[in-house]
């Protein structure tokens, strides 16, 4: 085909995207809407090993032209995810649009990223020298910033199959279907004998990247009930001081108030 | 090189263009399915949705290359189905169509659902067409002819 190639093994792909300058393509769905001029694209919803979610000892493995709708209706899917990919855009837009996709675009408003973000979710990227495997955040580095070689394609988003039991998720936009993301956050909590083990927050749609603060987690980290309630305010305040946002659609103000009562909301629902 | 060959509402046909086009451009402009409509060229407003293998896409976010091999379905040869004219009967009954411009994506957006789900709630009917946009009718008369082609068709779906 002119401008295209239609590879139908995952070492053909590597081998077109080494030798020439292809834009890797899975659902269409952003890349259609930039229709760059003069693209040439490398089509990857042939390829069976992308195509397929799989289960090892401790990660979902989704493959990264596997699609919205497809991993709605597959019950390895942990609930999180589903609750998140269920509100993006509308039926045909789930039917096309890919995991990979969503994080190829580079975009921080990607409602599956945000919680691959707050799942400590890996990645598999492949080219003809091997394979790497990186943490989400190590590889979303900015707007259209991605740690992805010219040579490398994303292979499967490895989601951890526990620990995202217990969880807050909301998205704020500006309609009910086929809307962007203005603010969402999601938010993870487990415990064990008594203490915190993981209070893991993530914000999208509100900076450059998606945000994740670690360090101000640890604070509530190892703790009862007693003493996280206690530390509530100090956390909460942490928080405020760290997130500074950009303006989008909507003021980087209003986008902070939103995201300190969803934090707020999101410990209170786990009882802190 | 070779041209990218797929169904169109059951013909074959080969497309020797780029594969970077749009589904949506090729449709219209080539195969004159004018049905397929364009209205926001960002899959907003679902006026250009088709089926392929049975499933709804946006045409206007679906590139060429990724269509071959594909069965594309669009108004022009969903019309001929006796599913199509359960659920023209019950537009028309309620009066659903105003100025007309999104009835060809709602309907086939009305087909995807019922294929998935013959007897859909209100809700599911709302949830299967939110990806498409009508400014004449507020969307009350529309969910109501989905819901009434349901009954009506029972067992074509």
């Amino acid at each position: 085909m002119v401008n295209g190639y239609a590879p139908d093994s995952l070492r053909e792909a590597l081998e077109l995207r080494a030798k020439y300058d292809v834009v890797p393509y899975a659902g269409g769905t952003d890349l259609m809407v930039e229709n760059r001029p003069g693209v040439t694209y490398l089509f990857l919803h042939k390829i069976p090993e992308l195509r397929r979610i799989t289960v090892d000892e401790n990660y979902v493995r989704i493959g990264a032209a596997v699609t919205f709708t497809e991993a709605l209706s597959d019950e390895r899917v942990p609930q999180l995810m589903k609750e998140a990919v269920s509100r993006i855009a509308a039926p045909a837009i789930r039917n096309a649009g890919t995991f990979g996709g969503n994080l190829g675009n580079g975009s921080a408003k990607a409602d599956s990223v945000l919680i691959e973000f707050v799942a400590d979710a890996r990645l598999r990227l492949v080219s003809l020298n091997g394979e790497r495997i990186v943490a989400v955040e190590d590889f979303y580095l900015g707007r259209k910033k991605l740690d992805l070689h010219s040579d490398e394609l994303i292979a499967e988003i490895l989601l951890p199959r526990t620990g995202l039991e217990r969880y807050s998720y909301q998205k704020v936009g500006g309609r009910n279907a086929l809307a962007i993301s203005r603010v969402s956050f999601a938010g993870v909590f487990s415990m064990e004998n008594g203490r915190i083990t993981n209070v893991a927050a993530a914000f999208g749609a509100v900076a450059d990247t998606v945000l994740r603060y670690r360090d101000i987690e640890q604070m509530l980290i190892g703790k009862t009930f007693e003493e996280a309630k206690a530390l509530k305010a100090d956390y909460l305040k942490a928080y405020a001081q760290r997130m500074v946002l950009t303006r989008g659609r909507v003021s980087a103000e209003y986008r902070k108030n939103v995201c300190m009562n969803l934090l707020n909301d999101f410990l209170t629902k786990f009882g802190i | 090189m070779d041209g990218i060959r797929f169904t169109l509402n059951g013909r074959e046909v080969v497309y020797d263009g780029s594969a970077a086009d749009r589904l949506l451009d090729v449709l219209r402009d080539i195969y004159r399915c004018t049905s397929v409509k364009c209205g926001c060229k960002e899959g907003e407003c679902g006026a250009c949705s088709v089926l392929m293998d049975g499933v709804l896409y946006n045409s206007c976010c679906v590139a060429m290359g990724a269509v071959e091999g594909a069965s594309v379905v669009t108004m022009e040869g969903f019309r001929e189905t006796e599913r199509f004219h359960v659920l023209e009967k019950a537009f028309g009954e309620v009066s659903a169509v105003q100025c007309g411009f999104c009835i060809p994506g709602m309907v086939l957006a009305a087909e995807a659902l019922l294929s998935r789900n013959p007897h859909p709630t209100e809700d599911d009917i709302r949830e299967g067409l939110s990806g498409n946009l009508c400014r004449c009718t507020g969307y009350n008369a529309i969910v109501n002819a989905v819901s009434i082609a349901a009954k009506e068709g029972d067992g074509l779906w």
